[in-house]
């Protein structure tokens, strides 16, 4: 229960502004993933996706993939998606991608 | 790719089935526990199969409970699991203690001996040496002193200045420094005399220390001797207190020298012709041991022979003792042509020519030559050829009391 606590405060705690890495990130014309907690995706083609900075996975059906992200939900479709390698900062998509869509 | 899947396969992996209401779940906390997965796919809405390390399969159980999925294995891949499996097996363990005795064993013997550094001549001496040491392709390394065998070739081995064998891997190199042979010296303050090196007539002679003995125009024989370093005094009667000086003879003697070769003229020339069949000889060839293969005789009956190796060579160029030897013999035909009185004499002159050619002293000049036909009372015809030339016929002698 202790760790339930822990994640909405870190949530509520984030949500007002950017945080002020991402802040001196701006003003030193870093790019924000570098230090902020953004999510990183890099598509290769069409049958690979690279995501990085997610939280975790919502949803993973036959032909749809759901991932939480700091910036909402990212859903990814398309037909025989497979997810190749999952570590904690990053996983790899594969399958034939039709969307990519963000808040969904 | 294809080194991501090879590290996988040597660190060993699992295919597993989840099955679950919550699979995603599974998922994030194995993704968060740094439990490596791979290749998930989903089966239907209630399973996946997916890939996990071996390590990560064992810390999976926390995660499983947390989810509420259970997790099956499907098959277990990669070589920890090949090894476990092989392990059983008494015939593989025979078979690998097997490999590594000859494989240590193999790596103590000497299988190659390298001279290096020296000339063609030295090269049986040393062979003798190393021979007499016990040290031969196959020996074992053991008990072998690279010293003591180095310092037996530079004592028994002549003009060899040093020696050095080494003992690399399977390699014994022998380096030799050949030393100079020290040129005959003619010490200029000791007495010397001037003596003839050839039979000759003497053409010119000019002396610069010493008592002549001969004078131009005369024949002398080997050996003769033509200016003495002993000088007599001449004139006893004007006095001067010497009976007879030594010197050092200088001088040079240009002597006519006669080279005679003869030789039966062959009337007739055998001619060797290949006719280009041939035939192979295989030998399996284990160090320096050679076995014949079977095969079949050689059906020519006067043929050539050549041969080379064929020597396996392993990783890294390494030449392994075992080989073949081919032999390729080439027929040949011997066409006996019956040669005119002309060609028969050239022929008969060329190789005569050849002969006295070899013979000859470099520094000569050919100032005349001829060429006699004879019979003999057997009717067979020889050749000879005279070479008449002109070369200094000093050579130096210390004055013996």
């Amino acid at each position: 229960m202790k760790r339930r606590i822990y994640r909405i405060k870190r949530e509520s705690s984030k949500e007002p502004g950017p945080s002020l890495g991402e802040k001196l990130a701006r003003i030193f014309e870093i790019p924000e993933d570098v230090v902020g907690s953004h999510p990183r995706v890099t598509a290769i083609g069409r049958g690979e996706v690279l995501v990085e900075n997610f939280k975790g996975i919502m949803d993973f059906k036959d032909g749809m993939i759901r991932i939480s992200t700091n910036n909402g939900v990212i859903k990814i479709t398309g037909t025989n998606l497979k997810i190749r390698e999952i570590t904690s900062e990053e996983m790899i998509i594969g399958g034939k991608i039709s969307n990519i869509d963000y808040d969904a | 790719m294809f080194l991501v899947y090879l590290w996988n396969y040597i660190r060993g992996y699992v295919i597993i089935v989840v099955t679950g209401k919550s699979i995603e779940r599974f998922i994030n906390i194995c993704s968060r526990r740094q439990i490596l997965l791979w290749d998930i796919e989903r089966k239907d809405h209630e399973s996946a199969v997916m890939k996990a390390s071996l390590r990560g399969f064992r810390h999976m159980r926390p995660a499983a409970k947390k989810s509420a999925c259970r997790v099956r294995i499907v098959k277990k891949c990669g070589f920890p699991f090949v090894l476990a499996r092989l392990r059983k097996r008494r015939g593989f363990k025979i078979g690998f203690a097997i490999f590594v005795f000859l494989f240590l064993i193999s790596t103590s013997i000497i299988w190659e001996i390298e001279i290096t550094g020296c000339k063609p001549e030295q090269v049986p001496g040393i062979m003798k040496i190393l021979e007499n040491e016990r040290v031969k392709r196959g020996r074992f390394k053991m008990g072998l002193d690279p010293k003591k065998i180095a310092q037996e070739i530079v004592m028994q081995v002549d003009g060899i200045a040093w020696a050095g064998v080494e003992i690399r891997g399977v390699k014994l190199t022998v380096s030799i420094e050949d030393s100079i042979s020290v040129p005959k010296l003619i010490q200029s303050n000791q007495p010397y005399n001037i003596v003839a090196e050839r039979d000759g007539l003497i053409v010119k002679m000019e002396v610069y220390a010493g008592n002549a003995l001969v004078k131009e125009g005369d024949t002398v024989r080997k050996g003769q001797l033509l200016v003495s370093g002993k000088i007599e005094n001449q004139r006893p009667d004007l006095g001067g207190d010497f009976g007879s000086k030594e010197v050092h003879a200088l001088g040079r003697v240009i002597a006519r020298t006669w080279y005679e070769s003869s030789l039966p003229v062959s009337m007739e020339y055998t001619q060797r012709i290949k006719t280009g069949n041939e035939h192979k000889t295989v030998y399996l060839k284990f160090l320096d041991e050679k076995i014949k293969l079977p095969g079949k005789k050689i059906p020519f009956e006067i043929y050539e022979t050549s041969s080379y190796d064929k020597i396996l060579t392993g990783p890294f160029g390494i030449k392994l003792p075992i080989g073949l030897t081919i032999e390729k013999s080439f027929e040949i035909i011997e066409n006996k042509i019956d040669l005119t009185l002309d060609e028969a004499k050239s022929i008969a002159e060329e190789t005569v020519r050849q002969k006295l050619a070899q013979r000859l002293p470099p520094d000569s000049r050919i100032v005349d030559e001829k060429i006699n036909f004879f019979e003999s009372d057997s009717g067979q015809m020889y050749i000879q050829i005279v070479i008449e030339c002109e070369e200094d016929i000093a050579g130096f002698e210390p004055v013996i009391e």
